[in-house]
């Protein structure tokens, strides 16, 4: 299964008031064209903060929160999944979509082959995480993972290669900021 | 009233959301974020998280506001360029003014830089003044609202959180 594919199957089992969070680099720009919703919140940058910010959507608001993350960016910002674990909103699921590499940059080696993000988190608090290796049943543990007491973390195995790079998100910064927080607050 | 006026402030200007790291100079203003609902406080474990907190619960409605010691500024950098200045997210800031010649050496190579760094991002800052809480807190979310970006309030020794 490629990460783009899992995107797209993630989303595809989400309700319309979800909120999500999508990873910078490949994972936004994969969500963007797998299916653009107000609702998601696409980063550009800022690598490392998708549990940050997530943690602060869930404190602020009673609707799920999704967070899309990949395997270098949790590891970048390794102290959110303590802090997600430690505050325990019971809205927050977290996804990784751990290819074992950085993708975005031509594919180096992470460390995610090395440390046991399921357990990081369950240590770090989680109510529930676990990995799930094989594609066959991607579909089965993300419904799992989506019906399990929050805070949430699935560490889903994706294939490294990127056959199909989807393209770069059609618009700015400050006009996906105002759109989605007038779809999430109102404005 | 918390124990903190700095806090109180803040919250009269209508802030909702704290995150931060504590600095002995905030040390009342932390004591009164202790003393916050659940959801209204975020103790971070590092100032860049607290930021990227802050920007999920602006965007989620709510009006923030981060604290932080001046050291932690360096690792806020990356979080403040491509988060709250290019989406323009609002975001008020207390940071502490560490680095005088008196303050211990740890703080004095980035804490004398601190107004320099911040004028280089085009960051407005202020210094605060004791018994100016209300006006200091006012300005700082006016001017981070108006600009849609971070706003910098620089609390010295003296002007007490």
């Amino acid at each position: 299964m490629t990460r783009a594919e899992a995107v797209a199957l993630a989303l595809s089992l989400l309700d319309d008031d979800d909120i999500v969070v999508a990873a910078d680099g490949a994972i936004a720009r994969e969500a963007y064209r797998a299916l653009d919703r107000p609702r998601t919140f696409y980063m550009l940058g800022s690598m490392g903060q998708v549990a940050s910010i997530a943690l602060g959507l869930a404190m602020s608001r009673m609707e799920r929160v999704v967070a899309l993350d990949g395997d270098g960016n949790l590891l970048m910002g390794f102290g959110g999944l303590a802090m997600v674990g430690g505050l325990r909103p019971a809205n927050l699921h977290h996804l990784v979509l751990d290819n074992g590499c950085y993708a975005t940059t031509g594919g180096q080696p992470a460390l995610s082959g090395k440390v046991d993000l399921a357990a990081a988190a369950a240590g770090a608090g989680y109510s529930w995480a676990r990995r799930c290796f094989s594609p066959e049943h991607a579909r089965m543990g993300m419904e799992t993972w989506l019906a399990a007491p929050g805070p949430a973390l699935l560490d889903l195995v994706v294939d490294a290669r990127d056959p199909d790079p989807a393209p770069r998100i059609p618009m700015s910064p400050e006009q996906l900021a105002a759109r989605f927080r007038i779809a999430v607050a109102g404005g | 009233m918390s124990a903190s006026r700095r806090l109180d402030a803040l919250r009269a200007a209508g802030v909702e959301f704290v995150a931060g790291v504590p600095c002995s100079y905030l040390a009342r203003f932390f004591a009164g974020c202790a003393e916050l609902p659940t959801n209204d406080f975020l103790p971070a474990v590092r100032e860049d998280h607290a930021l990227a907190a802050c920007a999920g619960a602006w965007l989620g409605g709510r009006r923030v506001a981060a604290a932080m010691q001046n050291s932690g500024l360096g690792y806020c950098l990356e979080v403040l360029t491509s988060l709250h200045l290019m989406y323009r997210l609002p975001l008020p800031m207390l940071v502490s003014d560490r680095g005088a010649d008196s303050d211990y050496e740890e703080h004095r190579i980035l804490g004398s830089r601190v107004r320099r760094l911040l004028t280089l991002f085009d960051i407005p800052w202020r210094d605060a003044r004791a018994g100016a809480e209300d006006d200091d807190a006012r300005w700082l979310v006016e001017t981070s609202e108006r600009d849609g970006g971070p706003a910098v309030l620089l609390v010295g020794k003296e002007a007490d959180s």
